[in-house]
């Protein structure tokens, strides 16, 4: 080894025995452990106890279903609102943009006890606020905590608010970084505003969309805060259980080290996999 | 077909006036160019034109239609912008054929107008690429087809060549100049460097601070500009100045002190009623000095820097006084070295400024 390479690892020593330590080490005992069946002393090898049961576990297969509908509706749905969003935020049209902006990202600094609490009482079933409004319109009022249906709207709801504007100002970037005489070449081209932004501006931010829906997909599949502090841990009856949540029982209540190593195991695949497939679906023609 | 017209028009930001009223009357099928430094206007100039900025005050006619309040698209104009503004996701042949797929044309009909274009700018084995994929002169070359395919009546051009090397720039005024020739549409092209308006312009307009300064074919500018600011900016090198004092005026002719230039005197054919002691500025081309004896006044000059470029050499002399002076010389490979020179000043060959810079005759 030359000299000056062994002096670079010298240096680079200390982080790097950190880092096995604390980043690899438990990485690989986890996935050690996820073959283990942990419940009773002592632990051993019975891969059955673990990923096989993942396969038969109806309460998996519950908290699995729950996130994958979250996913399904949650971040389509965030993503096109903060797309609009940054739209909007970019518009010379409006006023006062940088105050604007900071509000819509604002909900991303508050934390996820404070904003929880306002959340159920702005949805309590008797005096909160939304349920004023709607009753007010004539609408029958609704049992957001009662009710498994109104309870994962509620979830999608605070998910939604809390991320749409940190989303807006990702996009907002990639719409800044369009240059302004493609549009105005456009506008020479007869090309309407509407038409601008689907054949133009919504191509050309397909690579920051992607990466949104991305880092969405990962958040949403470690969803935890908001069914276990909102809808108080996952209710009504697991009607909000999501993986995170299951994976935490499994983990801090239940003690079941190998179980909870093999659905967090689990939950990362998913994620790298629904990811990749996001990437596929998107990537740029050669 | 169709002529620009510009009567009395003015651009202001806010309260900012950056255009002070332009007039001007572009003939059918003719190149004019708006030249200039930078901040004059003329790109605000010709983003007017083509609708893309509105007009404050006065009119401005395509093909005799007033289109002040007509949408850029239905102008008949073409834009060629200056960082190409290619779409970059799309192919060349998408690129080209985009404004016309959008508004429901023909697909034969585009297809048609996509391949002449191609054929015209020798691109058509670009069509499957995308922007990213090119070079920058074949990049200039979609941005102009696709200016070509909506077979517009005025071609504008926005300074589309400064963001090319040298050599590419030289090879793509040529084709701007055949195209035009190909094509025979009006065309109004903007630029800052001035040996692209000369080549290229029927007709050049020079443009001041949002004021035209001057309007005219490219030699007539060059040998009769109105001007301080036309005679200093056509050219290059440009014109030497040299201040002056008068000290006689006879009838038809004023004497002249060159103050800088170790007061040489110097008797110029001239009109104007002068009296001794106005101050002007006599203005002289590079390559209008003559040799020792040669002319109506001789200056020993100090030579600075020369530079030898084989048929020709430019000679920076007396920038001690002050007011450096460009000497055109020809073949001078026996002065390499030399410190001093004697050249000569024909005064027909001069121009003189009173002193704010309008000219005398």
């Amino acid at each position: 080894m030359r000299m000056r390479t062994r002096a670079a690892y010298g240096f680079l020593t200390p982080y790097l025995l950190i880092f096995a330590a604390f980043w690899v080490w438990p990485i690989v005992y986890s996935f050690y452990l996820s073959f283990l069946a942990t419940r009773i002393q002592p632990w051993r090898f019975n891969p059955g106890m673990t990923w096989g049961r993942l396969v038969v576990d109806p309460a998996f297969a519950n908290a699995l279903k729950n996130t994958l509908i979250i996913l399904v509706i949650q971040v389509p749905v965030m993503i096109a609102l903060a797309t609009l969003l940054a739209v909007l935020l970019n518009s010379q049209l409006l006023r006062a943009r940088g105050i604007m902006r900071f509000a819509f990202f604002a909900p991303v600094v508050v934390g996820e006890a404070a904003y929880a609490a306002v959340f159920r009482l702005m949805f309590n079933a008797d005096f909160g606020v939304v349920n004023k409004l709607i009753t007010g319109i004539g609408l029958p009022r609704v049992d957001w905590f009662a009710s498994p249906t109104a309870a994962m709207a509620l979830i999608i709801m605070a998910v939604t608010w809390r991320w749409v504007g940190y989303n807006a100002i990702i996009i907002l970037s990639g719409l800044q970084a369009i240059p302004n005489d493609v549009y105005e070449a456009a506008t020479l081209d007869r090309v309407s505003k509407p038409r601008q932004f689907f054949f133009i501006t919504l191509p050309l931010l397909k690579p920051i969309i992607l990466f949104c829906v991305v880092l969405s997909v990962i958040g949403t599949m470690q969803l935890f805060a908001e069914p276990f502090l909102i809808t108080n841990r996952g209710g009504p009856g697991g009607a909000t259980e999501t993986l995170g949540l299951f994976l935490y029982r499994q983990g801090f209540t239940v003690l079941n080290f190998g179980y909870a190593s093999a659905v967090a195991y689990t939950i990362a695949a998913l994620a790298i996999f629904i990811s990749l497939v996001n990437l596929w679906i998107g990537r740029s023609p050669k | 077909m169709a002529g620009v017209t510009l009567r009395n028009v003015v651009k202001r930001f806010g309260s900012f006036e950056v255009i002070h009223g332009a007039d001007l009357e572009v003939e059918d099928g003719e190149f004019v160019v708006f030249v200039g430094p930078s901040g004059c206007g003329k790109s605000t100039l010709l983003r007017m034109i083509a609708g893309l900025e509105d007009i404050s005050d006065g009119e401005i006619a395509i093909g005799g239609t007033v289109v002040n309040d007509v949408e850029p698209a239905d102008r008949g104009t073409a834009m060629v912008f200056q960082s190409y503004a290619l779409y970059p996701h799309m192919t060349v042949e998408k690129n080209l054929s985009f404004g016309l797929r959008m508004n429901g044309n023909d697909k034969a009909d585009t297809a048609r107008r996509v391949e002449r274009a191609a054929k015209i700018l020798r691109i058509e084995e670009l069509l499957d690429r995308r922007p990213g994929q090119l070079s920058g002169g074949q990049r200039q070359r979609v941005a102009i087809g696709r200016a070509i395919v909506r077979d517009p009546e005025v071609f504008l051009f926005d300074e589309p060549l400064s963001n090319l090397d040298a050599e590419l720039r030289v090879q793509m005024r040529v084709e701007i100049a055949r195209l035009h020739a190909e094509l025979g549409v009006t065309m109004v092209y903007v630029t800052h460097d001035q040996v692209e308006a000369m080549t290229l312009a029927d007709r050049i307009v020079v443009l001041r601070d949002g004021r035209i300064e001057q309007i005219g074919r490219p030699l007539d500018l060059y040998d009769d500009p109105a001007n301080r600011f036309v005679a200093g900016f056509v050219g290059s090198p440009k014109m030497n100045f040299m201040a002056a004092e008068v000290v006689g005026a006879e009838n038809g002719s004023v004497t002249v002190a060159l103050t800088n230039q170790g007061g040489a005197r110097l008797t110029v054919p001239a009109k104007n009623g002068f009296a001794a002691g106005d101050k002007l500025t006599v203005g002289l081309r590079p390559e209008h000095f003559g040799g020792a004896g040669e002319g109506d006044c001789e200056l020993s000059v100090k030579v600075d820097v020369a530079e030898h470029l084989g048929s020709t050499s430019y000679v920076y002399a007396n920038t001690a006084s002050g007011e450096q002076l460009v000497i055109e010389r020809e073949e001078s490979r026996s002065e390499i070295g030399v410190e001093h020179l004697t050249v000569s000043i024909p005064a027909a060959r001069t121009y003189l400024f009173d002193a704010s810079g309008a000219r005398l005759r």
